[in-house]
């Protein structure tokens, strides 16, 4: 009792100023609840996610799992925001993904503006405060829109920090909803909790190379926050475009971290390295020099850091990429055999992505042909470009595509005979198909893997 | 699509089930040929040890099959997946019952067919007898004719079962029919309703009067009499390749073919005209002459072909398997409205499974990657070894290495033979020091250290 008494005595001045329950009043008013559709050709979806106001201008960010990644973002639609405990409905616009922080942005609609109040107002001035291990710290959780998302307190004490490769705090239980704010005793920001920021710690810590993730924690709440001081200066990145770009781009695929054994074996202690499994066609990686199964070793000419777990540095260096912008150059230290080279690449806006690729569904066949990007000819191991053909994206259940055998990720070499010369050709030609109603039967030559297949739609 | 599971009948134990029947004597209904009588002394049963190195360590295992005598002087075939080069004693029960030792002359897992040699000095010293069986034209078999499978099923020595010819032409190819090897592509089967058993692998399929028809090999499991039979007049073709290589060699252009049935109109194709490719191999003779999955091909040196059905397909693939090593081939193809000719040279057929081994002081169990498996996969080349096996909690295992990943250098030296991991592994095992791995599993390039 005395030694509790002279603790909480020691502790004072900031126990004075912990009034949790003000502190909470205000706090809360930075969090709101998004729900959005995702409509796909055959369905309409609504999701859900936690969102933490971060300007005065109605800006929001989502965490990055929280919208599928490779989906259109004209896909995504109707994006509503919620006040903590109301039912009003509020609306928000898509502003877009950020490349480095995976962060989605919204904003939402003037009127709303005035009532919602940025975390930055709860931030430290100067450097953001670090928690110790064994502080208290604290969040807010949301509960469902059937309860009008009303907001409840989660409290914990930190236990953990990592470097992941964001520095990371782990805290013994839920502390807040995923993407929502953390703060220590004196409400002071000190953290944005992670979504998936669970499943990542039990992916780092619980998956063996190849090894399944195993999901163990509440995806609706996070024991795991990246700390205040390395995501407030990320905060201002609003996305220039909805589609996100520009995409600072290497083109070294595949990077494997390497463990202590190998480090060592290659005079590596104290520092990491990675593998390049592949590097990629007319990228400028391969501009530079790099080849397949270089061990990348240091960035700028500062050696790889070492994390643990080891797996870490593939992500550090994806991000490395991803801070620059394309145009930017960036020095890199490989070694091949014995020999420490040199190399200097200039880093490409990223070539189009399936999530931007063209895509139209043709309702009578029952599939929707996309555009074959740059990804596509790396995954079928050609050689990027000039690469005619269109991409299955989805089959409707039971349509004549379905029934004949048509299946997601084919590739469609030939429409009734005649070989696919360009994605527009592809899409007039399955149109004019698609219209006719004389139509008996439609046949595509596609591959699937390795195999060519020849595919009778029957059309009515 | 591959058909249903196909379970290959040699049994790995022997199941002593037997119902005991009221032992009243019986006039047979009908005399029995004195070519079956003859016949049934020249089948045989083979006990076979062999070796495996699929757990990162060195095991035996046992198994039981049939086959039949074909010479006197001791020459027995009996099905691939019964006697395999991995055979490390082979005995054979004769029908007298007598044993003897016997040793594999050849095999082609393609046909699933074997040929041993009885231990002749053994067979003279102790003055044993056996007969030996004729071939029958197996050409000339009809549906519904009689046959008898005879052969050792759970190893009960001199079982016959009697049925009909239920299909003269079945096909099945299966990419790893035979212990893991490919078979089928180059024959149809026979198939019969005569019941087959675990351990009837390897013995004839014979007509009434004793002449051997088929070698019986598979059936389905837990079907109703749905047995296989590789045909005579295959199997005398093999027979004769293995007594004088000990292998079978054939050709390779590196077509997958398919059946045309129902697309003869969108090709503009008259019935009963040309076999669709379904795909290419990558690298391969004849995807470097051009030729594309999607193309009709029409005839093979000039020769028509016709593969509207499945059937049709293994006579097509053993006519082109059939052309020497090396030499050029015409094919005829059809791509979109234009048809050419185009010429490629043949390459030696091989099989996807390259060669064993295990590294005992390492846990780890590896298997050559061969030309075939390198296209399969897509792989850059056919040098590296692929892991079949590792043993838990050895050195292997510690460094992360798993069944599925193909080494590709040991201390950034690359692999082209089995013989430079052994050696690097006989270095290791007489002074261990750490050992520098750079693996690829899918199309991801990790390093490793094995240690002590």
């Amino acid at each position: 009792m005395l030694a509790a008494l002279a603790l909480f005595m020691a502790a004072g001045p900031q126990a004075r100023s912990a009034d949790l329950p003000s502190l909470w009043a205000a706090r809360v008013k930075c969090v709101v609840a998004v729900e959005y559709t995702v409509e796909t050709e055959s369905e309409r979806r609504s999701m859900f996610d936690y969102g933490t106001v971060v300007d005065s201008n109605g800006t929001i960010i989502l965490p990055s799992g929280s919208v599928e990644a490779n989906l259109p973002p004209e896909q995504l639609k109707d994006f509503k925001i919620y006040l903590p405990g109301e039912p009003a409905v509020w609306h928000g616009t898509y502003l877009g993904q950020d490349a480095f922080t995976g962060w989605h942005f919204i904003r939402a609609e003037e009127k709303l503006r005035p009532r919602l109040v940025p975390v930055t107002a709860f931030a430290a001035r100067g450097a953001a405060p670090v928690p110790a291990i064994g502080e208290e710290v604290w969040g807010i959780g949301l509960r469902t829109k059937e309860e009008d998302f009303l907001p409840y307190l989660l409290k914990s004490e930190l236990a953990l920090i990592q470097s992941l490769p964001e520095r990371t705090g782990t805290a013994l239980q839920e502390v807040s909803g995923p993407g929502l704010p953390v703060f220590n005793r004196d409400g002071v920001l000190v953290g944005l909790a992670l979504e998936s920021g669970s499943q990542q710690f039990v992916e780092y810590t619980q998956m063996n190379r190849g090894g399944e993730t195993v999901l163990l924690v509440d995806v609706e709440e996070s024991s795991l926050f990246e700390l205040a001081d390395e995501a407030l200066p990320n905060l201002g990145r609003i996305p220039a475009s909805i589609s996100g770009r520009p995409l600072a781009w290497l083109g070294a695929d595949g990077l494997e971290p390497m463990d202590r054994d190998v480090a060592n074996f290659l005079n590596l202690s104290g520092q990491s390295g990675a593998v390049v499994s592949e590097v990629l066609g007319d990228s400028p990686a391969e501009k530079a020099g790099m080849k397949g199964h270089d061990i990348i070793i240091a960035i700028d000419g500062r050696p790889l850091p070492r994390f643990r777990p080891d797996r870490v540095v593939a992500d550090y260096i994806e991000k490395e990429i991803r801070r620059r912008r394309p145009g930017d150059l960036m020095k890199l230290t490989v070694l091949r055999g014995p020999d420490r080279i040199q190399l200097s690449a200039q880093l490409k806006d990223a070539p189009k992505l399936v999530r931007e690729a063209r895509r139209e569904y043709f309702d009578g066949l029952g599939f929707t042909a996309r555009e074959f990007v740059y990804g596509d000819a790396i995954a079928r191991r050609l050689k990027p470009g000039g690469r005619p053909g269109v991409v299955v994206h989805f089959v409707k259940p039971n349509s004549p595509a379905a029934i004949a055998g048509l299946q997601p990720d084919d590739w469609i070499r030939e429409i009734d005979g005649a070989p696919v010369a360009t994605f527009a050709a592809a899409v007039e030609k399955l149109r004019a198909i698609g219209a006719d109603p004389l139509r008996t039967e439609c046949v595509l030559l596609v591959s699937h893997g390795g195999d060519t297949a020849v595919l009778r739609l029957k059309l009515r | 699509m591959k058909p249903a599971i196909l379970n290959l009948f040699r049994s790995r134990s022997i199941l002593a089930l037997a119902i005991l029947l009221p032992a009243t004597a019986r006039k047979a209904d009908a005399a029995v040929s004195r070519g079956l009588n003859q016949l049934f002394d020249s089948v045989v049963c083979i006990d076979v040890r062999e070796v495996n190195y699929e757990e990162g360590s060195r095991r035996f295992e046992a198994s039981i099959g049939s086959g039949v005598v074909l010479s006197e002087d001791g020459l027995i075939l009996t099905n691939a997946h019964v006697a395999s080069p991995k055979a490390v004693e082979i005995n054979v029960t004769l029908a007298n019952l007598e044993h003897v030792g016997a040793k594999l002359v050849g095999w082609d897992h393609w046909t699933d067919l074997a040929l041993l040699r009885l231990d002749m000095d053994d067979v003279r010293r102790r003055g044993l007898k056996f007969s030996h069986a004729e071939f029958g034209d197996s050409s000339k078999l009809y549906t519904g004719e009689t046959v008898f499978a005879v052969g050792t099923p759970y190893g009960l020595k001199r079982t016959v079962t009697r049925g009909i010819i239920s299909n003269t032409s079945r096909y099945f190819e299966d990419d790893r029919g035979v212990d893991g090897y490919e078979t089928g592509a180059f024959n149809t089967w026979l198939q019969t309703d005569a019941a087959i058993n675990p351990g009837n692998s390897g013995g004839p399929l014979v007509t009434e009067d004793g002449r051997v028809v088929g070698i019986t090999s598979r059936a389905y499991l837990g079907a109703n009499n749905l047995g296989f039979a590789i045909p005579a007049n295959v199997a005398r073709q093999m027979v004769s390749g293995l007594v004088r290589d000990g292998s079978i060699t054939r050709s390779y252009i590196g077509i997958v073919p398919s059946p045309l049935q129902d697309l003869e109109k969108f090709y503009s194709l008259a019935l009963d005209t040309g076999m669709l490719i379904a795909s290419v191999d990558p690298g391969s003779p004849a995807a470097r002459a051009g030729l594309q999955g999607g193309d009709i091909l029409l005839a093979v040196n000039h020769r028509a072909v016709d593969a509207r059905f499945p059937e049709q397909i293994p006579a097509i693939q053993n006519f082109i398997a059939s052309q020497p090593v090396g030499s050029a081939v015409t094919l005829t193809v059809k791509d979109g409205l234009a048809t050419r000719d185009l010429s490629v040279v043949t390459e030696r057929l091989e099989s996807s499974v390259g060669e064993d081994c295990v590294l005992d002081a390492w846990g780890l169990s590896v298997r050559k990657v061969s030309r075939a498996y390198a296209r399969e996969n897509e792989l850059a080349d056919d040098s590296g070894v692929l892991v079949i096996g590792v043993r838990p909690g050895y050195p292997a295992d510690v460094a992360g290495l798993q069944s599925g990943d193909i080494i590709t250098r040991i201390n950034r030296q690359p692999l082209g033979t089995l013989d430079v991991i052994k050696g690097i592994h006989a270095a290791y095992s007489s002074k261990p020091n750490p050992i520098l791995v750079e693996a690829q599993r899918d199309r991801r390039v990790a390093l490793y250290i094995i240690k002590p």
